[in-house]
């Protein structure tokens, strides 16, 4: 194989790692980005993780989430670490419902993602009330949570299509 | 009963310990070290903390770049609005040069008026010069969270910008630095719950204090004297009893929205800044 292909397939194996730290850094958060449909926003990160824990693990390792959710919290000004330790309570939790499942179903890996993201989120608010002196937006963390629950389905069609092709070229 | 429990221990176990195949560190020990740096940077120890300057530093430029798309995307949105707005509001400002040119010559007179009294009176306008030293900065990041409304921007330390310093764009105060890195700070806007401004409402001698609730269309005044009703329509002016900032700048106003309740909003819109000024309390023209 040429080297032309050979860097084509590295990228595309790499693509959510990449996405992720992009999500990290840049300032796009769901629809955020259209004023009319600021209520409509979500947290990709938290999808991404909790589909690729739960389907593919090798594609995302947890040292990425770790250095991802360090860089989120540089860039949203919350104390360092924070949305690591989300991100790695959402890991724990699907990694457990990963090996707790026999047969997989959507339906039911989505249903199993509301404890997931209770927990996470918990974890956020429990390091933000203790650790640091900012208020809340609680309504904004519900609408955040409820449509990044929402949106899953959608998402784990996406990324599962693709990610099946991955698998396929890499075979 | 125990062959369950134990089957729950050994799941759990193996979510906390097992690596998998490609993964270099287990979620226990990532987790362990994320509670780590949590306990550290709540410590605050002068040497955590100028790490942390530097990682921001270093995260802040990164993020700027990584942030581009998002912003053209941005940029394209506004201008297709801006593009639909223009015809109306080219109407309306021709009513209004109209009516500015009329008041022009009522404040001509107002200006010699005022001139002429302040000399029979002996006093001069010396003294609020002091200070007025401004520092433009540009807006790095204006992410969003349900945490924080804060901007970044691209002056720190390095220019003199220490933590306290009032930040303006386009001649209103839109917030205070809270964070000041060697070449970055973050400013905490007027619309953050965090934010606390004392006020003094236009047309009485009424001090509150103004807070934010997330929306620049829906400020909180708190400390209000008991029966003190809120007229619509009001400029609310910083009052300087903190000391620090400058008195008389414009920062809110009154309103009545749609349903008729009476509202405040900030005179600035802080997510559309994208150069402001720094300065010790007091706004530079």
């Amino acid at each position: 194989m040429n080297i032309l292909g050979r860097t084509k397939n590295i990228l595309l194996s790499n693509l959510p790692v990449i996405i992720f730290y992009m999500l990290s850094f840049s300032t796009f958060e769901g629809l955020k980005e259209f004023p009319d449909l600021v209520a409509f926003y979500f947290n990709l990160q938290m999808i991404i993780v909790y589909f690729y824990v739960l389907k593919f693990p090798d594609y995302l390792g947890y040292g990425h989430i770790f250095f991802a959710g360090i860089i989120s919290d540089v860039v949203t000004g919350i104390p360092l670490g924070t949305s690591s330790l989300s991100y790695l309570i959402l890991c724990f939790f699907t990694s457990y419902i990963r090996n707790a499942t026999l047969r997989s179903k959507m339906t039911a890996e989505w249903i199993a993602f509301i404890p997931a993201l209770f927990f996470s989120n918990l974890m956020y608010f429990i390091v933000i009330t203790n650790f640091s002196h900012l208020s809340f937006y609680y309504v904004e963390l519900l609408q955040n949570t409820f449509f990044t629950f929402l949106f899953f389905p959608f998402f784990y069609f996406l990324l599962n299509s693709y990610q099946k092709n991955i698998v396929k070229i890499n075979a | 009963m125990a062959d369950s429990r134990d089957d729950f221990i050994i799941a759990i176990r193996y979510a906390l310990l097992k690596k998998g195949t490609k993964q270099k560190f287990s979620l226990f020990f990532l987790i362990s070290l994320s509670i780590l740096i949590i306990t550290l940077d709540k410590l605050s120890l002068p040497i955590v903390s100028s790490t942390r300057a530097v990682i921001n530093d270093l995260v802040y430029e990164v993020a700027y770049i990584a942030a581009t798309p998002g912003k053209f995307l941005s940029y394209l949105n506004k201008k297709k609005k801006d593009h639909f707005n223009t015809v109306n509001k080219n109407k309306i400002l021709i009513e209004e040069i109209e009516s500015l040119k009329s008041d022009r010559y009522d404040n001509l007179y107002l200006k010699t008026e005022n001139y002429s009294l302040r000399k029979v009176l002996d006093l001069s306008n010396e003294g609020y010069k002091k200070d007025e030293i401004s520092i433009k900065a540009r807006v790095i990041i204006d992410r969003d969270s349900p945490y924080l409304k804060s901007l970044l921007v691209s002056k720190g330390r390095k220019q003199n910008i220490i933590k306290g310093m009032s930040v303006f764009s386009k001649g209103y105060l839109i917030g205070t630095i809270i964070e000041s890195n060697y070449i970055t700070a973050r400013v905490l806007l007027i619309t953050d719950l965090n934010s606390k401004i004392p006020v003094v409402i236009e047309g009485t001698n009424t001090n509150a204090i103004l807070g934010g609730t997330g929306k620049k269309t829906d400020l909180r005044l708190d400390y209000l004297p008991d029966g003190f009703i809120l007229e619509p329509n009001k400029i609310l002016y910083t009052s300087g009893k903190d000391g620090f900032l400058a008195i008389g700048l414009p920062v809110a106003e009154t309103y009545l929205d749609k349903k008729n309740n009476l509202r405040i909003k900030s005179l600035a819109d802080p997510r559309q800044a994208s150069i402001i000024n720094i300065s010790k309390g007091q706004f530079n023209k």
